[in-house]
């Protein structure tokens, strides 16, 4: 079914933290929960349709064929399509170093992986070609503009994000494709896994909003108050 | 057995070869256009509202219906500011049929020659206009002439181009890959120059039109392409001496290629085609050749440069005192400067310049701005 609904358990296990030992303060709490979409998925749909019902594409060489099998790979996990961050004006009172990890954005299966990818600014993101066709990987948004031009399986080229922001990544050539990546002025955030539970670690206290990030845009967000060396549940359901 | 068991026999075998499901939808794209055009004066087929500075519109809304992954109907309808409302494309399209993986459409759809492709629309097309092969109409008409008439109307833009700008037809596609090679077989009513007068077929003969395209390397797609079918239109005005018109037929060969890499992309092609004429005196095969180079370079983000050269050359003919060239050669190049203000907003400017080797204008030229939005 194209409107997929998508069922997540509501099992809260520890994930991978995001914000390992950059916190500048020594006594902190964290947030865990976990997240249950049930909305259709609008970028798949967008993808269904146009990889598909590509038009033109019949007989314009393996691009076009691929366009047209593109369908079998659609199905977006909510790691690859979920952020969950924290906002408040003491977060960004600091000066947080980037991780010298410098997390991909795949161009797979004609399709971004992960389609949103939250980073702390100063971060480099690799845009590795995981296709055997070219992809253009470009964003006009206002926190980065760049364009990388095409290149071929296995090679890559990378982006420095320097400014908060929401930075909108495109295909020039396959329009199906998008991504986004959330540039954050701190590291107070964390993807999903697969079953939605997700964990921000070393907070300091504070009262602050926690946004969902789900798609295209924030769906969800709400008010919460972090203590030292607490650790509160907080449930998304969308 | 009868007809109707007969079909019933075959929509039920291929149903069952359709992996449905289930779930059906509707999505709604398109793209729109506007121009301003200032073109040489005159009324050559190459002047734009004489002229006489000009805006100008087009809209194409393009209609996906999903039954499933696999099945789809597909509808693409244009409006441009004379008001014109056109189908050009209205196809049911079923998509990896077990077990070979073959696709196929019925319908309305573009034929399977050239790589022209997306670049058709305004959102896709890095200029203004399309290249000559596909818009430059000859002075052959698709019904019977005299060498005097044939002759009278070169450069006048009264007959045919060599493909007919994006050669819509009706009929039937079976096409897919296999490895590096894509391929494609359709029949249809209409040769690729007389695609868009099909609909009830104006002759009693079908369009064969087979195509290969190879991908050897990322970024490179080699491609040909051959058609071949009855042209001119069974009507009141074939003259008596000609005993079936539909023994003349437009052969059609083309080659092509698009490569790309780094930030620059570029097309090319080339077209053959014989129109098999009958004149009273004698049969005459009038042959015709285009090419056309497309290329693309991103200078920066938002920003491109792009510059086509196009060409026609016409074989020679009999005049009764001489032999000479059934059309006027023509040359043209369009350069232009595109700037995407936002992802789907695309504002270019357009310089285009054409040089016809006979007749009374030499030369013409054309400037344009165009503003698309894609949605």
């Amino acid at each position: 079914m194209l409107s997929a609904v998508l069922p997540v358990c509501f099992l809260v296990v520890l994930a991978e933290a995001q914000t390992d030992s950059t916190s500048p303060v020594s006594s902190t709490g964290e947030v865990h929960g976990s997240i249950v979409i049930t909305k259709a998925d609008e970028m798949r749909d967008e993808s269904v349709r146009t990889g598909l019902f590509g038009r033109y594409a019949a007989g314009q060489g393996r691009e076009g064929s691929l366009l047209m099998h593109a369908a079998d790979t659609l199905e977006v996990p909510l790691s690859e399509k979920a952020a969950v961050y924290l906002e408040g004006e003491g977060l960004s009172l600091h000066q947080y170093p980037p991780s010298n990890r410098e997390p991909a954005l795949d161009q797979r299966n004609m399709q971004f992986h992960p389609q949103v990818l939250p980073i702390l600014a100063g971060t480099t993101v690799r845009f590795p070609n995981r296709d055997h066709l070219f992809h253009n990987v470009f964003s006009y948004s206002q926190a980065k503009e760049f364009d990388l031009g095409r290149y071929p399986i296995n090679d890559s080229r990378s982006v420095t994000f320097d400014k908060p922001g929401v930075v909108r990544v495109y295909c020039d050539i396959h329009s199906n494709m998008n991504a986004i990546i959330l540039v954050l002025p701190h590291p107070y955030f964390a993807t999903p896994d697969d079953e939605g539970r997700y964990q921000i670690r070393h907070v300091p206290p504070g009262r602050y909003t926690l946004v969902l990030w789900c798609g295209r845009e924030i769906v969800a967000q709400r008010t919460v108050t972090i203590r030292q060396d607490e650790s509160i549940e907080e449930n998304f359901t969308h | 057995m009868t007809s109707m068991r007969k079909v019933r026999r075959i929509v039920s075998a291929m149903l069952l070869l359709l992996p449905v499901t289930g779930g059906a939808q509707v999505f709604l794209s398109g793209q729109s256009a506007a121009d301003f055009v200032k073109s040489s004066p005159d009324e050559t087929q190459l002047a734009v509202n004489g002229g006489r500075p000009t805006f100008g519109w087009q809209s194409h809304l393009f209609v996906d219906g999903m039954v499933n992954e696999n099945v789809g109907a597909l509808v693409n309808i244009r409006v441009t500011n004379t008001q014109t409302v056109i189908v050009d494309y209205a196809a049911i399209k079923l998509t990896n049929l077990t077990p070979l993986q073959l696709s196929f459409q019925a319908g309305k759809f573009d034929l399977p020659f050239g790589n022209l492709a997306d670049r058709r629309f305004p959102r896709n097309n890095p200029l203004y206009g399309i290249p000559l092969i596909y818009t430059y109409a000859t002075s052959l008409k698709n019904y019977v002439m005299t060498r005097a008439e044939l002759l009278s109307l070169r450069g006048r833009g009264a007959g045919m181009p060599l493909l007919d700008n994006g050669i819509y037809a009706d009929g039937a596609m079976v096409f897919g890959s296999w490895g590096i090679l894509d391929y494609a077989a359709a029949v249809s009513a209409g040769t690729v120059s007389t695609a868009s007068y099909s609909g009830a077929n104006v002759n009693s003969d079908l369009t064969k039109t087979f195509r290969v395209a190879l991908t050897p390397l990322t970024g490179l797609v080699i491609g040909a392409g051959y058609s071949w079918g009855a042209y001119l239109a069974e009507s009141d005005y074939v003259p008596a001496w000609l005993s079936n018109v539909n023994e003349y037929q437009q052969r059609t060969a083309e080659m092509d290629f698009k490569f790309s890499r780094g930030h620059a992309v570029v097309d090319g092609e080339g077209v053959y085609n014989v129109w098999e004429a009958p004149f009273q005196s004698g049969d005459q095969n009038l042959s015709a050749f285009g090419y056309t180079l497309e290329g693309k370079y991103t200078l920066f983000p938002r920003f491109y440069a792009a510059l086509r050269v196009s060409g026609l050359r016409f074989g020679l003919i009999d005049t009764g005192s001489e032999l000479d060239r059934w059309d006027y050669n023509v040359n043209e190049w369009e350069g232009g400067i595109g700037y995407f203000l936002y992802k789907d907003v695309l504002l270019k400017f357009v310089r285009r310049e054409t040089r016809t080797y006979g007749g009374s204008r030499p030369r013409d030229g054309l400037t344009a701005v165009q503003l698309v939005v894609a949605y």
